[in-house]
């Protein structure tokens, strides 16, 4: 049947038929529930890699929804770059909900975890459906859902906490939405298309008739996208948001949705707007500046925490800001560290945050200075998060480092080495807050105060399969970043 | 509420109600409405018995469990006849590239797989609508 | 008298653009939850408004085809993006609404400062 073509608009329907499928098979079969949401989570990473496979070899792939052509239908695009971040969303998706299956049985309510599978499945679905979208307005409902989709997960907890961190992220997040969607109204109203390639075509010649359409918006873009991605002045709901999620969710959200939102602008100014605006406006200046102040000030408030999952949460915000870093810069070498540090602190954090969870989890211990000895009590636990710490933190033989790398290499070849020093800076930032409790949880005098549940098998596999995976991509990097600059080359 | 009145009113403009969000759901490709807004009609309709008469009333007409299985068989519906698409032969969700009969402009079975979608899409707009209304009232207990 | 003249054809996209900053400033600025939850869909509605302006055409009408060699049809497009981005606008509503009923059951008050305060000395 030639199932291969259409795999670009499978991977999100196969997504969208389990969440749908998860209510009504919770409600008859309990066990039955997870391992259909495995599946289909399996299923979509098999198609992903099968059009990450296509691409490299025969060039970009385009998909028309309903065969009708734009500028009459939706369209979805695969090349390097977006088959890339599909496969991670989607690997890192099923890494994270195979630790979810044992975790939420201990922090939710038995009746509601059907809804949790239903709203997991969405989010990735529309995850996927926003790496490969070709279509301004398709972009919008997709980011809605997930908006949706990833403050229900952390609402379901029903916490005190939870419930107000979770209408503050919709409030923002829902004013993020109206000014994305006044954005397009403007660059609708210049020219008439919402098609990404048709609008790279429009907008070269628009600029000169209606500029004004186009700079608004442009900051109208960076304020919305840069709300939900939680760039500098903006990141003020993810600390609350993020620390009383419950933890399969936290690992989700700041490993995954603030990505796709960066991914999302980073698409929009380097395959909508044109070059020449660039010349009008210094947008990537702006950007640029404002993610150096965001991973300064994201370190700066991270060491100042007791609680162990917001210390992480306020961390998220300087390692994003690395990847808007990356975005800023305008330059090939930028684009391929920002785009590894995607992958990397993917896994770092999520990996960062099943261990909080764990220990949650076996001790219900959440303060720092409550963590000392623990590493004799829960000794895999620890070591994960130990070189969790050391890949946020760019110890070599690590994945962070390649990431820093790149970035630093590519501030020198632009001529600026200030940010070498902020890069370097934050570094060292970085090693001020993770280096303590690493070395009270191994190397403290008594022994830990609080008893331990065993933790149960499913937990540990997964954080074991995290570890290796960040040693593995500190030291076997050259396939991934060959192909990222591949990929990056194109789009200069 | 236990009024007389309100009672006797609804139990006449019921069956009305419903009748006009057939209707708006059946003509989403001929005249304004379509799926969202029938369904959103009836599935006020059958809030609004829950209202004047009591819960049980209500849950008797459309239990929490139809609620739930319409509601995701809605959805489902939808996705299925996109993959019909694909297995007649066009793309995802495709119409008349696919094959689907076409019909005359105007009648009331033309336009292919739209008045599928829409009749699904109703479906589930009435039953989300319901579900919503009993979790807001029974979560205050 | 060109602003004038200018403001008078321009009438809706101003008429939104107001109402778009009105609805931001309360939803970022006023306390009372629901007031919120109100200037969100007075935000939303003021970008829809300017969708629909954005799409007619001067002396068109109702794009249902009809006999007639050149009609001018009013742009049907617009109308369609709304229809979706009202029934995403009242899913947001309807989570955001059932949230403020559970934060009102724990917190006992409908007002964020209030919240804050008690969050602080938590």
């Amino acid at each position: 049947m030639g199932f291969a073509d259409h795999y670009p608009a499978l991977i999100v329907v196969v997504l969208f038929a389990a969440a749908f499928l998860s209510p009504l098979i919770y409600r008859w079969a309990e066990k039955a529930a997870a391992p259909v949401v495995i599946a289909a989570l399996m299923l979509a990473l098999f198609m992903s890699s099968s059009l990450m496979i296509t691409v490299q070899q025969s060039g970009p792939v385009f998909y028309h929804m309903g065969g009708w052509p734009p500028p009459w239908g939706i369209e979805f695009k695969v090349d390097p770059m977006r088959a890339f971040i599909l496969l991670i969303m989607i690997g890192v998706s099923l890494w994270i909900f195979i630790y979810a299956v044992r975790d939420l049985e201990h922090e939710l309510k038995k009746e509601v975890i059907g809804w949790y599978y239903t709203l997991y499945a969405l989010l990735v679905g529309s995850m996927a459906g926003i790496a490969l979208t070709n279509d301004l307005f398709n972009l919008f409902v997709l980011m809605e859902i997930c908006a949706i989709s990833a403050c229900a997960i952390i609402s379901i907890k029903e916490d005190r906490e939870c419930l107000e961190a979770s209408f503050k992220y919709l409030i923002l997040s829902a004013m993020g939405t109206g000014c994305f969607l006044l954005g397009v109204a403007m660059l609708y109203m210049a020219t008439g298309y919402l098609n990404y390639g048709l609008l790279q075509l429009e907008l070269a010649e628009t600029l000169t008739l209606y500029p004004r359409n186009i700079f608004a918006a442009a900051a109208l873009f960076i304020a919305a996208f840069g709300t939900k991605a939680a760039l500098f002045p903006l990141h003020v709901w993810l600390p609350d948001a993020h620390a009383s999620a419950p933890s399969p969710s936290s690992a989700m959200l700041s490993g995954l949705v603030i990505k796709i939102y960066a991914f999302a602008l980073f698409l929009i100014f380097y395959q909508v707007f044109p070059r020449e605006l660039l010349d009008l406006i210094p947008l990537n200046e702006i950007i640029l500046w404002l993610a150096s102040l965001g991973v300064m000030f994201g370190s700066v408030y991270a060491m100042l925490q007791t609680d162990l999952k917001k210390m992480l949460a306020y961390s998220s915000i300087g390692q994003i800001g690395y990847i808007f870093m990356g975005i800023g810069f305008d330059h090939n070498l930028a684009l391929v560290g920002g785009f590894y540090h995607i992958m990397v602190h993917a896994v770092t954090k999520a990996l960062l945050f099943m261990t909080a969870g764990t220990i949650i989890y076996a001790t219900g211990v959440r303060q720092i200075k409550d963590l000392a000895g623990i590493g004799r009590a829960l000794p895999l636990t620890m070591l994960a998060f130990t070189i969790g710490s050391a890949s946020m933190i760019g110890i070599p033989g690590t994945g962070g480092l390649i990431s820093k790398w790149y970035l630093a290499l590519s501030a020198l070849e632009i001529g600026r080495p200030f940010f070498v020093l902020i890069i370097l800076a934050s570094s060292l930032l970085n090693a001020i807050y993770y280096m303590p409790i690493v070395i009270s949880a191994f190397m403290h005098q008594e022994d830990f105060q609080f008893e331990t549940k065993p933790v149960p098998r499913f937990m540990l596999t997964t954080m074991v399969v995290g570890m290796v995976f960040i040693v593995l991509s500190g030291f076997f990097s050259r396939p991934v970043v060959s192909m990222l600059e591949q990929a990056a080359n194109y789009f200069f | 509420m236990e009024d007389q009145i309100v009672r006797i009113t609804s139990r006449l403009v019921t069956p009305f109600i419903q009748v006009y969000g057939i209707y708006v759901i059946l003509h989403g490709h001929l005249s304004p409405g379509g799926g969202f807004s029938g369904g959103a009609i009836f599935g006020a309709s059958l809030v609004l018995v829950a209202l004047s008469f009591n819960l049980e009333a209500g849950v008797k007409q459309i239990s929490h469990q139809t609620a739930s299985i319409l509601e995701s068989g809605g959805a489902l519906g939808y996705l299925l006849t996109g993959m019909a698409a694909i297995i007649i032969g066009g793309n995802y969700l495709a119409n008349r590239s696919a094959g689907f009969p076409l019909g005359q402009a105007g009648e009331l079975f033309s336009g292919g797989a739209i008045l599928i979608i829409t009749v699904f899409v109703g479906i589930k707009v009435a039953s989300t609508i319901v579900t919503l209304f009993y979790n807001i009232i029974e979560g205050e207990e | 008298m060109e602003i004038l003249s200018s403001i008078a054809r321009n009438y809706y996209y101003m008429v939104a653009i107001i109402l778009f900053v009105i609805g931001t400033f309360i939803m970022l600025t006023h306390a009372n939850m629901i007031k919120k939850v109100i200037a969100m869909n007075i935000m939303d509605a003021s970008v829809f408004l300017l969708f629909v302006a954005i799409g007619y055409a001067y002396g068109g009408e109702a794009p249902i085809i009809r006999e007639g060699s050149d009609v001018v049809y009013v742009n049907p497009l617009p109308g369609a993006l709304i229809l979706t981005g009202i029934v995403v606008a009242v899913s947001v509503t309807a989570y955001a609404l059932s949230l403020i009923v559970k934060i009102y059951r724990y917190y006992g008050t409908c007002d964020y400062d209030e919240i804050c305060e008690i969050r602080s000395q938590e």
